[in-house]
């Protein structure tokens, strides 16, 4: 028997997924726990609405005022707590040196991102940056998501300033005008995307239900249904892990390669989670394996779950695109699916096609076989190459997708040295290994809330920073 | 039944995989072990809590993971899942109060569970909704 449904009802609360609270700027008051009431406690701290439903209006204004970039950056360092703090627990990879490239490419975002989507709101409007977000509800296999849109105000600013903050590269004073820019695209994709007047999953109980109607029935006429321990379940099973894996190993073990959308009721005690895999992202030169082995640029899954059977409590679809359910354990409960194919970013959704579960063997091999040689290119990688790659996988491929549908990339690229490093960002590659910076300070500034000082009550909006000490 | 080692559950699962232990310190010898066709024999022993490190071996079919740091919502977590491959993170010694402290330096703790756990053969108890086990067989 399931109760997930209570989850929606104004009075609940939700449900605890850890023991761990936040404190953040809030000193002195109760802590903030996870989940729906952790977002209440947020928003009822506000000082200002930008963390209420607003209008086109609000969103179309040129700047945010000083409270409301307090208010964003107050509940984007919760919400980032919310989704990363137990994270923080899970050490070195062995593999790839993640903290150490995070930490470079938040700082490096925090630096170049704003003159870059100035740029791009300068050429197509703010109203052009929100149907950027729109576009998202008609499409799968899209990087216009969850966690791209999220990562450009909760990454590239609030991590990135917290960083910089944290290395006392900045001032709280500093970048006003350039983090408003940052928030003002992120809130812009967002809420063209939701088009329900909040901009995050956390401020609608988790939920991303965006697709339109008629494309929700147009996938799920897709569907093959079939039991747990079928041949069928565990081949869609093995095929949409494998599709995962491959999609963190092509995107340095982050979460730009996966995206969630939903839960989009089925009826019959049924949802449906929509899945997109970046299998192969054609900007990363390593990806030249995936096209050896044919891999597309994305596998679409539609995974439906029957609730009642698997007495679910409580499903959050969160801000980073990452399905997470209470029981914990939804895989035995899939009892249909459906996969789809986009070849290229840009193949036109009438091109998009469905692969029957029965022929995805031959395509689980290919991913496999992409698996196995990117693993191998890596492990011969120096560390300095990680690095510097997964930093671009951070600061290129949050906004790659904006870029690419506003058509300022190429001109990101040529103008304005896209991939380019910012050469105070290449000297702090020493600094973030000195004193457990990287390894200590990263999570404890940044994943546990702490570091997000607000800006002061009395700054001028049009500050930048000019003054460097 | 007596268990050596706990932490968290990954998600809950009836599967009880055993096998003898296999601490992986590098890349290098994941790809060996791949190679050895033994893969299936072994529980995996890792220090983090990453996907990539294990990528070849969860995609060639591991039988159980126990890691020294990380939890289910790490991304290792969440693979682990999507698998179905009964995973027990951030395990401890049941005998020993030594912890894991985030950002801090976890050189001897961990060296202790390898020394524990290296080369002994066991089976992973994964059915509790937190806590996954870790029971010697012989």
């Amino acid at each position: 028997m399931s109760t997930y449904k209570q989850r929606y009802e104004a009075g609940d609360n939700g449900l605890r997924f850890q023991d761990l609270v936040y404190q953040g700027n809030f000193k002195g008051m109760d802590p903030v726990p996870d989940g729906i009431l952790g977002d209440k406690i947020m928003r009822s701290r506000a000082k200002s609405k930008v963390l209420e439903k607003v209008s086109r209006e609000d969103v179309l204004r040129d700047q945010f005022t000083v409270d409301e970039l307090n208010d964003l950056n107050n509940y984007l360092a919760w919400n980032i707590w919310d989704v990363l703090v137990m994270r923080a627990t899970e050490g070195v990879s062995g593999m790839i040196p993640r903290q150490e490239y995070e930490i470079l490419a938040f700082m490096q975002e925090f630096y170049r991102w704003p003159e870059i989507l100035q740029m791009t709101t300068d050429e197509i409007g703010a109203k052009g940056v929100m149907d950027i977000g729109a576009s998202a509800r008609r499409e799968i296999g899209t990087k216009v998501n969850c966690v791209h849109d999220w990562c450009i105000g909760a990454v590239g600013f609030g991590m990135g300033r917290c960083g910089l903050l944290a290395l006392e590269a900045i001032q709280p004073q500093d970048f006003v005008r350039e983090s408003n820019t940052i928030l003002k695209f992120m809130q812009r994709v967002l809420w063209g995307k939701r088009q329900d007047g909040y901009i995050l999953n956390s401020q609608d109980r988790y939920r991303c239900q965006i697709h339109d109607q008629d494309v929700i029935e147009k996938l799920s006429g897709e569907l093959e249904y079939f039991e747990y321990g079928s041949e069928k379940h565990d081949a869609f099973v093995r095929f949409n892990a494998s599709a995962e894996l491959l999609s963190f190993l092509d995107h340095y073990d982050c979460r730009l390669g996966l995206g969630d959308t939903g839960p989009y009721p089925l009826g019959e005690g049924r949802i449906m989670i929509i899945r997109d895999l970046f299998t192969n992202e054609d900007v990363y030169d390593w990806s030249d394996v995936c096209d050896h082995e044919k891999v597309p640029h994305c596998y679409s899954l539609c995974l439906v779950i029957d609730v009642e059977k698997m007495g679910l409590d409580e499903i959050r679809v969160n801000d980073i695109s990452t399905t997470f359910t209470r029981p914990k354990n939804y895989i035995e409960y899939i009892v249909g699916g459906a996969v789809f194919v986009r070849e290229k970013w840009d193949t036109p959704m009438g091109e998009v096609y469905p692969v029957k579960v029965a022929d995805l063997d031959k395509r689980l091999e290919g991913i496999q076989q992409a698996t196995l040689k990117l693993y191998s290119k890596f492990s011969k990688m120096p560390r300095r190459t990680l690095i510097t790659n997964g930093m671009y996988v951070y600061y290129i491929d949050m906004i790659l997708p904006h870029l690419r549908l506003a058509g300022t990339y190429e001109k990101a690229c040529k103008d304005y040295e896209f991939w380019e490093v910012d050469q105070r960002v290449a000297n702090y590659y020493y600094d973030i290994v000195k004193r457990g910076f990287a390894q200590a300070t990263v999570p404890q500034k940044i994943f546990s809330g702490e570091g997000y000082l607000p800006f002061p009550d009395n700054v001028s909006l049009n500050r930048s920073k000019y003054f460097w000490k | 039944m007596s268990y050596v080692a706990e932490g968290y559950n990954s998600f809950e699962t009836k599967k009880t995989p055993s096998g003898v232990v296999k601490f992986l310190p590098d890349p290098k010898s994941v790809l060996s072990l791949i190679q050895s066709g033994k893969l299936k024999e072994h529980i995996l022993l890792v220090q983090g809590g990453t996907t990539t490190f294990l990528a070849p071996a969860l995609s060639m079919g591991a039988i159980g993971i126990i890691t020294m740091s990380g939890v289910p919502e790490s991304h290792l977590g969440i693979l682990s899942r999507e698998f179905q491959m009964p995973c027990v993170m951030t395990a401890y010694l049941v005998g020993s109060d030594s912890r894991y402290v985030t950002g801090g330096n976890n050189d001897a703790h961990f060296e202790a569970i390898i020394k524990a756990l290296d080369g002994k053969k066991v089976r992973l108890h994964c059915e509790d909704r937190e806590t996954g086990r870790v029971a010697l067989i012989s």
